[in-house]
């Protein structure tokens, strides 16, 4: 995958200041020992979908959420989707904790930069392939995002077996394992979004430190 | 007859999907299976019986998830009556199929139990144990103990209610797999098969591939193994090649109905009935002993395969005579190519390694591994015997740490039983172990250990009587062995013979007594050998002489597995021109890769890998900073620039001299050059500067004058936003890297330097991402304290326990998610109540001040320098 250094640097805390060589050499080595790593994997499923203000009933789930009402609004349908980069990654990010930290923090940012661009990738298909039948997608929003509930992996994953499909578990706590992973769900409807907002702009929480 | 007599006769026949057919039977989202089982029995009970109809040798029991993290407590879902309801559906299917039988056959008499001589049971019932849904530790939350207890549960139930054989199925992880095998082996007696999930490429999730599971398997002594789930047939073919090509046990294959897809809410898969029935024909012919299907196969699936596949001709995989080892990533066949197994890791004769023990240095150690790795080790030997540490703990321990961090296969080095067995219990993979002798007492040891576990084992050529002085003595021992390892139920292929070398100055012909014996063992025992090979040269001076010239003639000789120092640049020349020379290196293309690029021998010494690379590293780190300046303006910076700049910041940058270009938080900085390699994260070359400071300088005044100075600074660069996360600890890497050598000069000197105190970290119950405690570490053993990291994951009681033991001033806590907040304020309820001296201060990406006041703790840390200045400021104020 291209090298993103942009993303990487946020997820390190840069804002707009460019950084050093020596930075953007381990940027550039953490990518490339990635392409060598992940191992992508994804998988979807759609599901019907009623909304009502903030009641939002995705038959896997139930769950109450402004923050998803909002985005699901005027949606019938839902997809829910999962991917990981694997277990490999993880691995590699624990080595270089126990032998280099400054890469090991490098690793993890482009980790996840690593994993966005997957899931941005996987996303455009799923948008291109709905969009010939007619049906647009919303951005797509994972549990833990504003006030959409933490607690509705545990139907997300179970409805996708993304233990053996994706390789996605979670722990007692609800965290993913492997960690470079992604659970989401995105809106189904009819019609187009005027605009279009994801990511940070999409989220609530406005003293982030990563915020864009 | 049992299942493992049926299939060496014919081939047999699995049963297919059960999930999807539930969920036609009106199984509801969220909906645990298994409940069925006692819900509705009859349910389980048809479609058992509608795959005996269409041909199953075996039912699967509908226990796929039941665990004890998903069936808790008493009443009709309990554990015990779910796996027993699941059992006894399947053994009334069976019943009910052998009656249709009987009736068929017109009062032909048919034996539905097992194991009644002379009668065959119309179908074997598998009790299913599928994956926990867990990740296991370290990346995970569950420990493989836990695993192994959970899955001991329903085996227990399983066999006591009448299950046939154990089948460890859908397994994504082959150390998940190992807990539930041990769990079978342990708590029944009863055949176990094992199936795996590979990808397209023939990776486990976790990384194996088919080789390193096969081995795996083999080595833990399932009956039978293959691969489920995960693929279609199609896609299967490929690694059903690979399988057959190591495994030396019947192989299954159980595809999912094909590659899945949704059309209107509902997964419909690629290929139908019909069409996977005609790949599973294929699949038999291509040698596959046991076919069934997995997710979306049906009744009708499994009818039209049993139909093509019934007459097939049996042909089972004959013994593959490979010597395999493997880690949790990849397997090493020990054959004609000579293994290197690395020997760093031992403390005989360093006093280094030693004192890395004796103060738990773990890092140390993994250092050791890494080193040895990169310079071309194949396995690391692993021992840790000391007579003044607890050696099962500490081999546990350090077995563990290495395997999460190098994936090369570890061989096992004790001779205490205890540390053996529970390095072997918890390693990842089929082991090397080192080693069991001709002694009774030791084979009596030992074998049993390799044959439940599963591993290769070094056998030394000693018994009672001693060393034999002859290759045919040693050769009678390696005789000897064989046979007692044949009793155990351990083939030949997984014993190495050490034809032992002892010291050539001491006995001139004992050299050729070695090559004898290796020589004798690959041509008269068609075995396979290893050699400690630097033993050869003890007590001569210029060692690596004799150790190289002897290593080339073990390896003419037959040697398969050489235990050496792979950083020695004389053994590895050795090793690398054997190759070439003995037909093992294609092209030279291996021997060309290694010397292409190096400059010629210069006085007998060549300018070895290690040399060229450090160098090399030092120009790029230096010239990459040289060139920062540049990169400024954006951030899409070609990769070469960066190595263009190495190449010049090694002639010019590094001289010594003024640089142009700062590193963004040297800017009015004081100090000379060893500050400077700190500001800017030069590692060799702060070890540098630091050695020529410490000729004209005491150690404090370097320390307190140039280093701590430094080190504030990127500090104070980090918190108010000119330095960033990875130039923090880049400078950190740098400041350690000169400590290192300060240390080392001043134990030389017997001078010491008091720590400024304890402080625990941990990252809290429930947690597993550690990565921001671990940055808060590198820096707070920068300031000098003393790091007690009780790692991730950490319960409450483990927190108190250790701030109360070491009675330290300071514990900071680490949690990412505000699901795992309520561990952390449990954890400083306690910490208050049994240690109220204690400050405690915290942080982790959902903390905020505010939050961290509500949960009691005393100081909320935004971030790593925080902690540190914290640290400061109350042990400071402690000892002041």
């Amino acid at each position: 995958m291209d090298i993103d250094y942009r993303e990487t640097l946020r997820y390190l805390g840069y804002k707009n200041q460019a950084a050093d060589a020596a930075v953007l050499a381990l940027v550039s080595q953490c990518w490339e020992e990635l392409d060598r790593t992940v191992s992508p994997r994804s998988f979807w499923r759609e599901y019907p979908l009623t909304v009502a203000g903030d009641e939002i009933d995705a038959w896997i789930f139930q769950t109450r959420s402004s923050a998803l009402g909002r985005n699901l609004k005027g949606c019938e349908q839902i997809l829910v989707f999962a991917a990981s980069l694997g277990a490999g990654v993880d691995l590699l990010i624990q080595r270089y904790e126990k032998l280099q930290m400054s890469k090991a923090v490098v690793m993890q940012a482009a980790a996840a930069a690593y994993l966005e661009k997957y899931c941005d990738r996987v996303n455009e298909e799923l948008r291109q392939r709905f969009e010939a039948d007619g049906w647009y997608l919303r951005p797509r929003f994972s549990p833990g995002y504003g006030d959409f509930s933490l607690k509705c992996q545990t139907a997300i994953v179970a409805a996708l077996e993304a233990g053996k499909r994706v390789g996605i578990t979670l722990t007692d706590s609800l965290l993913m394992a492997p960690s470079k992973s992604v659970t989401a769900v995105i809106g189904v409807g009819r019609t187009p979004l005027a605009c279009e907002v994801k990511g940070c702009e999409a989220c609530g929480k406005t003293d982030c430190a990563f915020r864009r | 007859m049992g299942i493992l007599e049926t299939v060496r006769q014919r081939k047999l026949f699995f049963d297919g999907g059960m999930g999807s057919l539930l969920v036609e039977k009106g199984l509801r989202p969220g909906e645990l299976p298994e409940t069925w089982n006692v819900a509705h029995p009859e349910v389980l009970q048809e479609i058992h019986l509608q795959y005996l109809r269409a041909g199953s040798d075996e039912i699967t029991t509908n226990t796929f998830g039941a665990n004890g993290l998903k069936f808790v407590g008493d009443g009709d879902f309990s554990l015990k009556r779910v796996v027993t309801a699941a059992v006894e559906n399947a053994k009334i299917a069976r019943e009910r199929f052998a009656e249709e039988r009987r009736v068929l056959a017109d009062g032909m008499p048919a034996d539905v139990t097992n194991g009644a001589a002379g009668t065959e049971p119309c179908a074997y019932i598998g009790l299913d144990l599928g994956p926990t849904g867990k990740l296991l530790k370290p990346l995970g939350d569950l420990a493989f103990e836990d695993a192994y207890a959970l899955y001991k549960e329903v085996v227990i139930y399983g066999a006591e209610a009448g299950a046939d054989f154990v089948l460890v199925e859908t397994m994504s992880d082959g150390y998940e797999a190992k807990a539930a095998i041990l769990a079978a082996k342990e708590n029944c007696d009863l055949p176990i098969c094992a199936t795996m999930i590979f990808d397209k490429k023939g990776k486990l999730l976790t990384g194996g591939n088919v080789e390193s599971t096969v081995a795996l398997l083999e080595g833990l002594g399932v009956s039978m193994l293959g691969v489920n789930c995960g693929l279609g047939p199609v896609q299967m073919k490929d690694i059903l090649k690979e399988i057959l090509k190591a495994a030396s046990v019947p192989v299954i294959v159980n595809p999912n109905a094909g590659l899945p897809r949704t059309e209107n809410g509902k997964t419909v898969y690629d290929i139908d009935a019909e069409e996977f029935a005609c790949v599973m024909e294929e699949i038999a012919d291509m040698g596959a002993n046991a076919l069934g299907g997995c997710c979306g196969t049906s009744p009708e699936h499994i009818a039209k395969m049993t139909a093509r596949c019934l007459d097939k001709k049996q042909v089972l995989p004959e013994n593959k005579n490979r010597t395999v080892i493997s880690s949790y990533a990849q397997a090493v066949e020990i054959g004609q190519s000579p293994v290197l197994i690395g020997e760093r890791i031992n403390p005989t004769g360093k006093s280094k390694f030693k004192q890395a023990l004796r103060d738990h240095d773990i890092e140390y150690i993994l250092r050791e591994g890494v080193t040895q790795q990169e310079h071309g080790a194949h396995v690391l030997d692993v021992n840790v015997g000391l007579p003044e540490i607890n050696e099962p703990s500490m081999m546990e321990e350090v077995v563990r740490e290495l395997q999460s961090v190098i994936d090369l296969p570890l061989q096992i080095d004790t001779s205490d039983i205890t540390a053996m067995e529970r390095a072997l219990r918890i390693y990842n993979g089929k082991a090397l172990i080192n080693s069991v002798n001709g002694k009774e007492e030791s084979m009596r040891a030992v074998f049993p250990l390799v044959k439940k576990y599963g591993g290769v084992v070094v056998a030394l050529t000693l018994d009672e009587s001693g060393i034999p002085d002859t290759a045919d003595g040693r050769i009678a021992i390696a005789e000897k062995i064989y046979r007692t390892a044949a009793e155990y139920g351990i083939d030949r292929k997984d014993i190495l013979i050490d034809a032992l070398c002892l010291t050539v100055s001491s006995d001139s012909r004992g050299a050729l007594t070695t090559l004898e014996t290796l020589r004798r063992v690959r041509d008269e025992l068609h075995g396979k050998t290893v050699l400690g090979v630097s033993n050869i040269s003890f007590g001569l001076p210029q060692r690596e002489n004799i150790n190289a010239a002897f290593f080339t003639m073990a390896m003419q000789n037959g040697l398969n597995a050489a235990i050496i120092n792979p950083n020695s640049e004389a053994m590895m020349r050795s090793y690398y021109s054997f190759k070439a020379l003995a037909g093992l290196d294609p092209q030279c293309g291996e021997y060309i890769s290694v010397y292409g690029n190096q400059a010629a021998v210069v006085g007998g010494v060549l300018a070895g890998t290690s040399a060229v690379g450090t160098s090399g590293a030092a120009g790029m780190t230096c010239g990459s900073f040289s060139g920062a300046a540049g990169s400024r303006t954006g951030t899409d910076r070609p990769a070469g620039a960066g190595a263009a700049d190495a190449a010049a910041g090694r002639t010019a940058g590094c001289a010594g001299g003024t640089r142009d270009a700062k590193s963004p938080g040297e800017g009015g900085a004081a100090g000379g050059e060893l500050s400077r390699c700190i500001l800017r994260g030069l590692k060799e070359q702060a070890q540098a500067s630091v050695r020529e400071l410490l000729a004209k300088r005491d150690s404090l005044s370097i320390i307190n004058e140039e280093m701590i100075p430094a080190l504030d600074q990127v500090g104070k660069g980090f918190e108010n936003g000119t330095v960033f996360l990875p130039q923090l600890l880049m400078s950190a890497e740098a400041a350690k890297a000169a400590f290192e050598v300060i240390k080392e000069h001043m134990s030389r000197s017997g001078e010491t330097r008091e720590k400024k105190g304890k402080i625990i970290l941990a990252t809290v119950k429930g947690d597993i991402h550690d990565i921001g405690k671990n940055i808060v570490k590198v820096l707070l053993e920068n300031y000098d304290y003393e790091v007690i990291d009780l790692g991730k994951d950490v319960p409450p009681e483990t927190v108190a326990a250790a701030a109360a033991g070491n009675h330290v001033p300071l514990v900071g806590l680490s949690a990412l998610m505000t699901t795992t907040v309520p561990a952390m304020e449990e954890t400083i309820r306690l910490l208050r109540r049994k240690t109220p001296w204690v400050k405690i201060m915290v942080g982790g990406a959902v903390l905020t001040e505010e939050y961290a006041k509500t949960i009691g703790a005393d100081r909320y840390c935004k971030d790593a320098m925080a902690s540190v200045n914290y640290a400061e400021e109350t042990i400071r104020k402690r000892t002041d």
